[in-house]
């Protein structure tokens, strides 16, 4: 109990502003499936103040309760009275590991993210091996497991992409060089662009390169470590911020992330989990110049050169894009400026699509839930393609098509960029 | 501590999954949205009105408290379990089972949203007015239990004018019908109101029979800014007096009118004593003809300017203001304790002064704003409630409230309802005899005491 003491302070100024109004009964996507109290923000902010008052323990059953949360922040965007719950859960969800521990998986999972050269090793590995384990799904859309994985989290019915089998950072140089460019910006990658999904990473550099813009990709950079503090293993993630703070350091026009969580983490969510001040001050030189890919391009690059793209597409507000970065408009005015897009907006374009990150592996069957709803909107528009700047909702969306056997595409908003620019040149000869 | 062949037998009616007894989700049931918390000894929901007779049975043979429970939304401590027991959470009977509209009714379950039931019947062409400002997340059930209000009040009236019958399990799990489909009378008094407002003490609803109306054609609003906040009190009873009844006529005071302006920021009038906010509805012809006459009006009472919203999009930037009064005043106090004491409406003026001089004896930040045009204004103390010294003066200052609305010829509440919260001033109200007659009316339904506990007519200090 004591250990959580020191947090108490800092509890109470966000539990003192809860009206219990219940807003977020109207908002939050786990309470929409499961109806009940205790998957409410203002039931797990009742519990957390119960905590406070010494009626209550940091329990099995409490922890249970806390991480049973998507951190998509509906609820805080929704609360009328600007309840934070997204940093007082990740504050209970570190108070409660550092009593009751992390579970046997993710502590070697994050205790790998810190061994930068060794994780890395150890994915390029896994790129070779990984068909012992995993057989590709039956519409060829990724892979599902041969045997049960105890522990992995893996569901068996659950399609996840295959590791790709040269990653991002190791086909391309730590510079990329253009003639007389306009800016030199840093290209934040993430895991998953780096090691999965790499195709969207070249379009995000290409996209850059062509808007006359030098792209470096720090070789220091490591996990944003978001998968970790979301978890409540707050010094692993303090751990990886610090390292790639220094990494970006260096001085650079822009930051630039094509990853919704990766960016949030080094826009707002750092400066949660630092507690060095000098690092906090180093952090704070870098946040403001973090962008999301299309920010950047909206913002500082001019639309032309686009070129004609025959496809109606609908497009996904990944959470920590549109409540962690503020990144909702962008997107839409890069679709408007695509000769040929025809762009249709799906019904509650901005609601979790349940992936969530270690969520849906902890919660496959609710998680699937959610994502279906986020699919039967998507489908509903009619549109070819879904298009979103998450690879991690781009994995748990794929699985979801995969499942129902959808015929709806999902790609990277860089990559239907790309795809216009390329048109775009193509028309030019 | 529950006798566990209760706990059993109770499991045995919904299956596992509808029960929790967990102290972590006891806690999650404890509350509603006021400041107090009881723990309930069990939650139980079931899933069809069988379910939930046969429950309100065995509570019945072991003497278990029975605590009817919709979204949690009230203002008055309704679905706490102040005397523990059950805590029957009423959402999955959520179904619409017919919206006639030829005949122009509906009739649902109590758990059904009241959004939810909003744009069915919006969808099927009709209209509900009762409008809470919680309606997204308020259900029906809970609606009645309290006899839920709304800005709409003005015009079309509250809950209750809308209610023709309803099916109650009583509290030895009888069910009774009270009203019907066609004109909600039945021979004798009006069952259906006995229960409407009753906040669960005298049985659970579980299906229920509404009125629904034609939607208006056209609707307009309109802002008046008035130098005093007397003058717009005195505009409100001028124009109702008129016969030109709007829609809706709400008040935001000064203190109100800063704290969304400095929320928004969408040029409200800052120096202004008051606002009202004013719609009028019905077809095109008479909308128009009402804006000029509510011109007139706030024109010949004082106000210093009235502005008619030409577009769709400036009409809802000020229903946005009326609607963010909340969180706006959460970025001024933590602590936000909301009263619904109404006075007749030519009262409005003095009841304004009594807020203010109860506020200013306390030192009490009070914003006032609410249904002007109801009477029903919405004093919200603005406060912390770790302040234990602050929250000493609250208490008194809410009495003195009270006392305040009823020497005006007011009522305890509004739409809020009395619960627990109010519940110690009922009698005030009722007066001696007013208030026995309702102690004997709850031992005559509920002589085991087991219907929502403590409340109402069952408080004991």
């Amino acid at each position: 109990m004591n250990e959580s003491h020191e947090h108490y302070e800092e509890w109470q100024k966000q539990l003192v502003k809860c009206i219990r109004c219940g807003t977020c009964r109207s908002v939050c996507p786990v309470f929409e499936e499961e109806n009940n109290e205790n998957t409410t923000a203002r039931g797990k902010v009742k519990l957390i103040e119960s905590v406070v008052e010494g009626k209550l323990e940091l329990t099995a059953i409490l922890q249970e309760r806390i991480s049973k949360c998507l951190m998509c922040k509906a609820c805080v965007a929704g609360c009328p009275s600007g309840v934070k719950t997204d940093e007082l859960f990740l504050s209970v969800r570190q108070a409660v590991v550092s009593k009751n521990g992390l579970s046997m998986v993710k502590k070697l999972a994050f205790t790998g993210l810190t061994y930068r050269k060794l994780f890395d090793i150890g994915l390029r590995i896994g790129a070779k091996f990984q068909n012992l384990v995993l057989k590709e799904a039956p519409d060829g859309r990724g892979r599902i497991p041969r045997v049960l994985l105890p522990g992995a989290g893996l569901n068996k019915r659950r399609i996840t992409p295959p590791l790709a089998k040269h990653s991002l950072r190791s086909q391309l140089p730590e510079v990329s060089h253009v003639d007389k460019p306009r800016a030199r910006v840093a290209f934040f990658t993430g895991c998953m662009l780096n090691y999965i999904y790499p195709k969207a990473g070249q379009a995000i550099v290409n996209i850059l390169q062509r808007n006359n813009i030098e792209v470096v990709i720090p070789e220091n950079q490591c996990c944003c470590g978001t998968p970790a503090f979301t978890s409540g293993d707050q010094d692993t993630g303090r751990y990886l911020a610090e390292q790639n703070i220094k990494a970006l350091s260096e001085k650079f026009d822009a930051i630039i992330t094509g990853c919704a969580s990766c960016g949030s983490a080094l826009q707002h969510e750092y400066g949660q989990i630092l507690t060095d001040p000098w690092m906090k001050d180093e952090w704070q030189k870098i946040s403001s110049k973090v962008y999301d890919i299309t920010t950047y391009l909206v913002k500082f690059c001019d639309l032309t050169g686009l070129g004609t793209v025959d496809m109606t597409v609908t497009y996904h507000d990944a959470c920590h894009l549109v409540r962690g970065m503020g990144v909702s408009k962008e997107p839409r005015q890069i679709f408007a400026a695509i000769p040929g897009l025809e762009f249709r907006e799906m019904q509650e374009p901005d609601k979790c699509c349940g992936g969530a990150g270690s969520f849906s592996m902890s919660y496959y069957e609710l998680a699937r839930k959610i994502n279906d709803h986020k699919l039967d909107h998507a489908e509903a528009t009619g549109a070819d393609c879904m298009v979103t700047g998450c690879s991690a909702c781009r994995m748990f969306i794929t699985d979801g098509l995969g499942q129902r056997s959808s015929k709806l595409k999902i790609m990277h908003t860089a990559e239907l960029i790309e795809l216009s620019y390329k048109a775009g040149e193509k028309e030019e000869k | 501590m529950l006798n566990p062949t209760f706990v059993k037998q109770l499991t045995g009616l919904v299956g596992p999954q509808y029960i929790m007894n967990e102290l972590e989700d006891r806690i999650c049931y404890s509350f509603d949205a006021t400041f107090i918390d009881f723990l309930p000894d069990i939650v139980v929901r079931p899933g069809s009105q069988e379910e939930l007779i046969k429950i309100v049975k065995l509570a019945y043979e072991y003497k278990v408290p029975v605590v009817s429970r919709g979204a949690a939304t009230g203002l008055s401590g309704g679905a706490v379990p102040v005397k523990g027991g059950i805590v029957l959470e009423l959402t999955r009977l959520k179904r619409i089972i017919d919206i006639d509209i030829v005949n122009q009714r509906a009739i649902l379950e109590p758990g059904v949203i009241t959004q939810d039931f909003l744009n069915a019947v919006n969808q099927a062409g009709l209209f509900y007015p009762p409008d809470p400002a919680s309606s997204k997340l308020s259900t029906i059930g809970g609606n009645i239990a309290e006899c839920a209000g709304g800005p709409k009040g003005v015009k079309y009236g509250v809950t209750r004018d809308y209610l023709l019958g309803l099916e109650v399990i009583l509290p030895d799990g009888s069910v009774m019908n009270t009203g019907n489909i066609i004109d909600g009378e039945m021979c004798g008094p009006d069952w259906t109101m006995l229960f409407c407002g009753s906040e669960g003490t005298l049985g659970v609803i579980s299906k229920i029979i509404v009125k629904l109306v034609h939607k208006p054609q056209h609707k307009q609003t309109l802002l008046a800014t008035f130098d005093q906040i007397e003058d717009a009190a005195i505009t409100v009873s001028v124009m109702m007096a008129s016969g030109v009844i709007p829609t809706t006529l709400e008040i935001m005071d000064n203190l109100t009118i800063r704290a969304v302006e400095n929320y928004l920021c969408i040029g409200l009038p800052i120096e202004a004593g008051a606002i009202l906010l004013i719609e009028v509805d019905g077809d095109p012809a008479a909308v128009s003809a009402h804006v000029l006459h509510v011109q007139k009006i706030c024109t010949e009472c004082g106000a210093s300017g009235v502005k008619t919203a030409q577009t769709q999009q400036e009409s809802d930037v000020l229903w946005k203001a009326r609607r963010s009064i909340s969180p706006a005043c959460g970025k001024i106090s933590p602590t936000k304790i909301s009263e619904d004491a109404t006075v007749p409406r030519n009262q409005i003026p003095a009841m304004v002064k009594r807020i203010r001089q109860i506020a200013e004896k306390y030192q009490l930040k009070v914003v006032i704003f609410g249904h002007a045009g109801d009477g029903n204004l919405h004093p919200n103390i603005l406060s912390n409630k770790h302040d234990k010294a602050e929250m000493e003066r609250v208490e008194h200052a809410v009495k003195e409230l009270f006392h305040a609305a009823l020497e005006l010829g007011g009522t305890l509440s509004g739409e809020h309802g009395i619960g627990y919260m109010k519940a110690p001033f009922l009698i005030w109200e009722t007066g001696e005899i007013g208030f026995t007659v309702g102690q004997n009316l709850k031992e005559a339904l509920d002589p085991e005491h087991i219907m929502n506990p403590g409340k109402m007519f069952d408080y004991k200090k």
